[in-house]
């Protein structure tokens, strides 16, 4: 009685699944025939004729549409990396910030945080683009003589040029997500038990002392998995970059899709794309959330 | 006399306990300071404030009709009107009663003001935008990625593996797609999935595409509200001979979306800021109707200024929006200790 | 009349070779209220929640007011039948912190009986004023002392007019200064001819209150006595050293 319920229920809901995805591929069907479009994906092997300023490999407009995506590929992990890094150390300063001792770095803090969770990350990107970076009006401002010069055509730091649009999107999506990280990083030391401090403070261990050697390794548990879904919307995030002309794997479907009108095979490529990144960072931090569990479990 | 020297005594513990952190004090003091100074100085008297007052309806409205503003300016001072109620309204128990239906009918309500129909003469959708067009966007895929999201919650904590499997794969696709793809395709590929014919405007398939997005992500902060409940709950209510729906609706999920009200107000927020993504693909909903004004010769350069008062307007919303849902959550809380 | 409870053989492991229940055998008749003893671990959990069907068993008989259960794959609607006819009070209340008091008690008449809801919020204040805390109606479970909140339990679950109560360990989450408030409730019920089983550590109640006690170790019954005699005379060794224990 109970096991032909649960059976009739679970074919009403499979029937349903099937019969609205096939009215949508043969809606699709009919549509594309329409269209006189067709599915295929040899176009991805003809040239791309379409120049990219930003290319970490070699790259000319004679390069198929299939090496532009990967081009866009590596711009999108190279952002997407140093927007990591950078986003890790910000948020953690402000995080320890948040729940220090100092007042005002607390009020500093607690501004920061609200000012940057509570606007769009659009908008975020666009200002740093338009008025920090290019609204620069000196022509080069150079804060520590030859090691940093910052112009309206990107940053020159140590020898390496940073462009424009590369800088805004590095210092947007840094910016924003390191709100975030700055409270997943406050709600995990304030996971750890009260108890830990005054213990440590019993024993006489200094506050950073005690910060570094007791509470952050107990924090962590609880900051990763924080960690993790905050890299995750930085990945995804970076697909803003069209907003400030950058070229990572969003832009330049976007333009192959203008170029050859091949928006469902373009969107099978950037899902792929996407699951494979999601994957990687999720791998990722699994390896090194088994490293700090094993390494706080003694 | 007294209580000075006890604010001395405070402000030397929380600030100057000791020489580094004197330094850092004095230091964010003296550029805070500074930096106030400037900041106000340039607001009133460097700023050129007239991009932003001469465009002012434009920033609310968008193109809407001159004649028919009333419509959107009702619509958007309800929004005002229900959110001080909820916030500071009367206890008057009528009115707390209704706020709930209220809320619901907001989105609904908005439909009906902008797009006309049922006696107010029709307006196109091209003709929506500013902030209108904002909150009718995060309310109208709001309210119907809620039950969406719950939905998929409970099919994938379901025992059946066919709804649970169906469940999980939407959920985590969904999830490892960025928005600005699923807007952008959902505005290319939602028309080619529909009958041969039949054509829905920009801000329906903007609505759509957001609605698919935003519940999985809801599914997951309900899921993880699911998980909270401990199973003598459910076992409480099979020992009174409730039905196993019955135990989900009435017993388990009521507490599980109180647990996962935070989540879910985040949720929302973002959403609200999400639709400005919407301004790079064609509608000019608030931050379109800024970037359509810095393509106006006349204001061209004005970004400092058409990008704060965004930012202004965006931090107010969102920041009605966190406070209405942490009023919500003390409502709601299950420690009623104070009463 | 034939016993509201009979179980033969009833025998259940979660991991092989340790048994949570072993070849139990146990009736129990109309009226009566057996107190079931024994240490931790040794199965009373396990036995009462077969008897709601919160539990499956491996083999043996099964028989809860006339009804059937078989050990697995029971009909939903066997199931239902007994539960509507059976209350149950957990060690730790498992009250519904989002309802108030009322709420929770009518809860069940609504939805499972459909009463009206005036009805049952009548039926609702009689048994909370029989517990003695009919002026905490209107206020939620977090609002309630452990033993309120206990009464409260016993309200719910008498709400569906059941012909058999099970209680596990009711009175163990509470304070000591709190237990007597509960148990008097438990005595009441009794003296109105209730039958209960009851697993509880506290003597005085088994002696008092309690028709038979049964007393079990590793799964099995050890032994099922008179309180006069198990508590002066137990038969077993067994029976004894636990009793030594827990008088300490
Ligand atoms: N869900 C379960 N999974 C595996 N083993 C279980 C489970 N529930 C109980 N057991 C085991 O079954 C045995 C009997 O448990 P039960 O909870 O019935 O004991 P108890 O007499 O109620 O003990 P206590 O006085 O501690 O409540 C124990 O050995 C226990 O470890
Ligand atoms: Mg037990």
């Amino acid at each position: 009685m109970k096991i032909s319920y649960n059976a009739t229920a679970q074919l009403v809901i499979a029937l349903i699944v099937i019969l609205v995805v096939s009215i949508l591929i043969n809606n699709l069907t009919l549509n594309l025939i329409k269209t006189g479009l067709g599915f295929n994906f040899s176009w991805l092997f003809r040239p791309a004729s379409f120049a990219l300023a930003e290319h970490p490999l070699p790259y000319s407009p004679s390069d198929s549409y299939a090496w532009a995506l990967f081009i866009g590929w590596l711009n999108s992990l190279k952002v997407i990396f140093y927007s990591l890094l950078l986003s890790t150390l910000i948020g953690t300063c402000f995080g320890l910030f948040r729940i220090g001792k100092n007042a005002l770095l607390r009020l500093v803090s607690a501004g920061y945080i609200a000012i940057i969770r509570q606007t769009p990350l659009l908008l975020q990107l666009m200002f740093w683009y338009f008025v920090a970076i290019l609204g620069i009006k000196k022509s080069i401002i150079s804060p520590m003589g030859n090691l940093l010069s910052i112009s309206n055509q990107g940053i020159n730091l140590l020898g390496v040029t940073l462009s424009a649009e590369f800088t805004s999107l590095l210092l947007g999506l840094s910016v924003f997500t390191s709100a975030y990280i700055a409270e997943v990083i406050r709600g995990g030391i304030n996971s750890v038990n009260k108890g830990q401090w005054e213990s440590f403070r019993s024993l006489g261990l200094e506050e950073s002392i005690g910060l570094y050697k007791i509470i952050i390794p107990q924090a962590l548990p609880a900051i990763l998995p924080g960690l993790t879904s905050q890299y995750l919307n930085l990945a995804k995030n970076s697909t803003l970059a069209i907003a400030v002309g950058y070229s990572d794997i969003y832009a330049i479907n976007d333009t192959i899709i203008n170029q050859t009108g091949r928006p469902i095979e373009a969107f099978i490529i950037l899902l792929l794309s996407f699951l494979f990144l999601n994957l990687f960072i999720s791998n990722g931090m699994e390896v090194l959330n088994s490293m700090v569990t094993r390494s706080t479990k003694l | 006399m007294g209580n000075s020297y006890n604010y001395i005594k405070y402000i030397k513990r929380v600030a100057f306990s000791n020489a580094l952190d004197s330094i850092i004090s004095l230091t964010i003091l003296s550029f805070g300071i500074s930096a106030l100074v400037n900041l106000f100085k340039w607001l009133v008297f460097s700023a050129n404030w007239s991009v932003v007052s001469l465009n002012l309806p434009l920033y609310l409205f968008g193109s809407f009709p001159g004649d028919q503003l009333w419509r959107p300016g009702l619509w958007i001072s309800l929004f005002a009107i229900f959110s001080f109620i909820t916030l500071w309204g009367p206890r008057w128990s009528w009115l707390r009663k209704s706020l709930p239906f209220l809320w619901v009918s907001y989105a609904p309500l908005g439909i009906f003001l902008l797009a006309g129909g049922f006696g107010l003469s029709a307006v196109e959708s091209q003709n929506w935008g500013g902030l209108t067009l904002t909150i009718l966007l995060t309310s109208c895929s709001a309210i119907v990625s809620l039950p969406l999201g719950i939905a998929l919650a409970l099919g994938r904590q379901s025992t059946l593996p066919v709804i649970k499997n169906l469940s999980s794969i939407y959920i985590d696709t969904m999830r490892s797609l960025p928005l600005i793809a699923v807007l952008f395709f959902g505005q290319l590929l939602i028309p080619l999935f529909l009958p041969v014919g039949l054509e829905i405007n920009r801000v329906s398939r903007a609505i759509i595409a957001f609605t698919l997005f935003v519940s999985a992500y809801i599914a997951e902060d309900v899921r993880g509200g699911l998980q909270s409940m401990p199973k003598t709950q459910k076992e409480a209510g099979e020992v009174l001979g409730l039905h196993p729906f019955q135990i989900t609706y009435l017993i388990i999920l009521p507490q599980a979306l109180r647990i996962a009200l935070p989540s879910l107000t985040n949720q929302a927020v973002g959403l609200l800021q999400n639709t400005s993504l919407m301004a790079i693909l064609g509608l000019v909903e608030l931050l379109g109707v800024g970037r359509s004004i810095l393509a106006n010769p006349e204001f061209i350069g004005r970004y400092i200024e058409v990008y704060i008062w965004l930012a202004a307007i965006y931090w107010i919303v969102c920041t009605v929006m966190a406070l209405i849902a942490r009023h919500l959550e003390q409502q709601m809380t299950l420690d009623k200790k104070d009463f | 009349m034939p016993p509201i409870v009979k179980a033969t053989n009833l025998t259940k492991s979660y991991s092989k070779g340790i048994f949570a229940l072993d070849n139990v055998c146990i009736s129990v008749e109309p009226g009566e209220v057996l107190v079931v003893m024994g240490p931790s671990g040794s199965g009373k959990s396990t036995l009462i929640r077969t008897f709601n069907g919160l539990e499956s068993f491996d083999s043996g008989q099964l028989n809860i007011l006339g009804i059937t259960l078989e050990g697995h794959n029971n009909d939903e609607r066997n199931i239902h039948r007994i539960r509507k006819r059976v209350g149950m009070v957990f060690q730790q209340f498992n009250l519904f912190p989002h309802l108030s008091i009322i709420e929770n008690i009518t809860l069940a008449p609504i939805k499972v009986q459909k009463k009206k809801k005036a009805e049952a919020e009548q039926n609702a204040l009689l048994l909370l004023s029989q517990m003695g805390i009919e002026s905490h109606a209107r206020k939620y479970p977090s609002q309630l002392s452990g033993g309120e909140q206990q009464r409260v339990a016993i309200a719910r679950a008498l709400a569906l007019k059941p012909e058999l109560l099970l209680f596990d360990e009711p009175t163990s989450a509470l304070d000591p200064e709190r237990v007597n408030e509960v148990l008097d409730a438990m005595r009441k019920l009794a003296e109105q001819g209730m039958s209960m089983v009851v697993v509880t550590h506290e003597i005085n109640f088994a002696k008092e209150v309690g028709d038979r006690v049964l007393f079990m170790d590793s799964g099995k019954v050890i032994e099922t006595s008179t309180p006069d005699i198990f508590f002066l005379n137990a038969k077993h060794e067994r029976s004894r050293k636990f009793l030594n224990q827990i008088k300490k």
